[in-house]
């Protein structure tokens, strides 16, 4: 086969790794996606309600990094709200005793992220399936019981309050704080989705997605998979605590390990399952349904179930569980995937005709 | 110095001994086959060379180096590459990718170094085997006979030095199976080193030099194809005793 047929087909081997197999988005779509959250601010939404957002957006990092780790290498965590609490309360702990400044603490709490990820994952990672989930999902509690019982350092209960914020007060107004806070987690969002999206679509993403498809199967391809597992839950630690640490900072600008008197709190139950349930109704394996599962979750959650129609908060989540077994029933592949479904098949047409030219040009070669 | 000794390899699950005492050993540019009826202990034989299994005792040396007791992957990377009587594939990838996985180990990107791009090294590999045109699709769209030819093409991007293919015409038709000993003959003729276990004993034996028969966990012949057809010690096993 001629060289030059053999980079064709390797060009084209991309350009499906990065429409059709890997489902990603089309370009078009995320970007406008971006542009209406961009504008969101000055389309007549309240500064206040920004906050809705800006807790959507911190916590789609730790649904994609939830994403990463279980979509894409199977490997099931169901309690990763420990590497939210983990990244803001290492970050609030050198606050408090050292009074290092925002900007090396939250880098710092990254590194604390992904250590913890390396210690809890060396042993762990050697179990499969619900075995592992049983485990993962007794960190957090573990790490509450740990927290109150050192109370005198990290604060029981009530935690360490009045961290300082990454957009203080004085130099800016309430409004503009809420405003700020909006952008940073947006930015984030985008950054950390893309990031996590170009490793899960590299070589070591490859890799994998091999380890969730077959484990045996990739150790006889001489593939260290231990070495991959650990990479893949350090690099999902790692976009935990960043959300984590940021939340701190931004939001209530206190580290609280469950609802206490304020709306803030780093581990209580519920940040273990969002993710799990708006990567699902999202589409699992994507990385980008997730992003927009939050959104839907907090949308109705956060607004609609308080603001538009009142519903106790005691059976907000039954109401949002059921109606995401009715879309995930309608859509069992996600979201996402349907969007994209839908997108590629107004594309299709044209890629029939371009195949037809290609075998017509084959067969006049020869 | 042989490629492969395996030295007094025993095995016991429980009470049964599913490999017992077995010696053989594989020299460079061979092709072995290991026969015997189901339950002989062949399966188990290549799980304990590749690291899959533990040997409860006996030696395994690959190159003189001893081998016994490490993982599967670092055996893979030292050149010891299998394939699955149950076809392994990576579903959710497409077909070039699934090669793409093995390139991406220690002993792959050795490989590839030289020739720069990894995609234009599992293109050669897919066109060995035919599956050219299946190469963008996700591999749970394959046939049988597909995936195993995939399956075969993953191993070789390791270039090994010793090939294991465990029934490599396992649930194939007779013209995929044809192809299949084809290609097989044509990684021997490229010097590779292969031990096939097999049931298919017609497709086998047009294939190998020399074949090891297994009963009950126990080597009981090795010779050539004629030599082992004469022997009644296999007669016996495979058609029983006579009256």
């Amino acid at each position: 086969m001629p060289i030059s047929v053999v980079t064709k087909y390797v060009r084209k081997a991309y350009t499906n790794f990065a429409t059709h197999i890997f489902d990603a988005p089309p370009r078009m779509l995320a970007f406008l996606i971006l542009i209406v959250f961009t504008v969101v601010p000055y389309a007549g939404v309240e500064p206040r309600r920004l906050e809705i957002l800006t807790s959507a957006n911190l916590m789609a990092i730790l649904a994609v990094s939830w994403d990463l780790l279980v979509g894409r290498t199977g490997l099931i965590s169901l309690g990763h709200a420990l590497f939210y609490g983990i990244g803001a309360y290492s970050s609030a702990m050198l606050f408090k005793y050292f009074q290092w400044p925002i900007w090396v603490t939250i880098p710092i709490s990254l590194i604390a992220g992904v250590g913890i990820a390396l210690i809890i994952g060396t042993p762990c990672l050697r179990m499969k399936g619900p075995y592992l989930a049983l485990v993962t999902m007794a960190f957090p509690i573990a790490f509450i019981g740990f927290l109150y019982y050192f109370r005198d350092i990290f604060g029981g209960e009530v935690g360490i309050q009045r961290l300082p914020q990454i957009f203080p007060i004085p130099p800016f107004s309430l409004n503009n704080r809420y405003i700020a806070n909006y952008y940073l987690s947006l930015v984030l969002l985008a950054l950390s989705s893309i990031i996590i999206y170009k490793i899960a679509t590299s070589k070591t993403g490859i890799v994998f997605v091999s380890i969730l498809d077959d484990e045996l199967g990739s150790k006889a391809c001489g593939i260290n998979v231990t070495k991959y597992k650990l990479m893949s839950f350090a690099i999902s630690g790692l976009f935990g605590s960043l959300a984590g640490s940021v939340y701190a900072h931004t939001m209530g600008g206190s580290a609280t390990p469950r609802y206490f008197y304020d709306n803030t709190a780093l581990i209580p139950v519920e940040n273990s399952i969002i993710p799990i349930i708006v990567t699902i109704l999202g589409g699992i394996g994507t990385i980008y349904g997730p992003i927009i599962g939050t959104h839907i979750y907090y949308l109705l959650n956060r607004y609609v179930f308080q603001y538009v129609i009142q519903i106790d908060p005691h059976i907000q989540l039954l109401i949002f569980t059921s109606i995401v077994v009715f879309l995930v029933v309608r859509w069992p592949r996600g979201i996402a995937r349907a969007i994209v479904e839908k997108l590629e098949d107004l594309e299709e047409p044209r890629e029939i005709e371009e195949i037809e030219k290609e075998k017509a040009k084959k067969v006049e070669k020869g | 110095m042989p490629l492969l000794e395996v030295e007094n390899l025993t095995k016991r699950f429980g009470g049964l001994i599913a490999v017992s005492n077995v010696c053989f050993h594989v020299n460079e540019g061979e092709i072995i086959g290991i026969i015997g009826p189901n339950g002989a202990g062949k399966t188990t034989l290549f799980n304990l060379i590749t690291g899959y299994l533990k040997p409860d005792s006996g030696k395994i040396k690959l190159n003189g180096e001893d081998i016994t007791g490490l993982p599967p992957n670092k055996i893979a990377n030292k050149g010891l590459v299998r394939t699955f009587q149950i076809v392994r594939p990576f579903r959710h990838l497409p077909t070039i990718a699934n090669i793409l996985v093995a390139l991406q180990s220690y002993r792959g990107r050795k490989r590839v170094e030289w020739i720069k791009t990894p995609e234009r090294k599992a293109m050669e590999m897919l066109e060995d085997v035919g599956l050219t045109e299946m190469m963008l699709e996700p591999a749970e769209n394959l046939s049988h006979g597909d995936l195993k030819r995939l399956e075969m093409a993953r191993a070789m991007a390791l270039e090994p030095d010793l090939i294991l293919l465990d029934e490599p015409f396992g649930g194939l038709s007779l013209v995929e199976t044809d192809y299949m000993v084809k290609s097989i003959q044509r990684m021997h003729l490229d010097g590779h080193t292969i031990v096939i276990v097999e049931h298919k004993l017609h497709a086998l034996m047009k294939l190998v030099k020399k074949v090891i028969v297994m009963h009950m966990g126990e080597k009981i012949a090795e010779g050539t194809p004629e030599e082992i057809a004469k022997n009644d010690k296999v007669v016996e096993v495979y058609l029983g005793k006579a009256i």
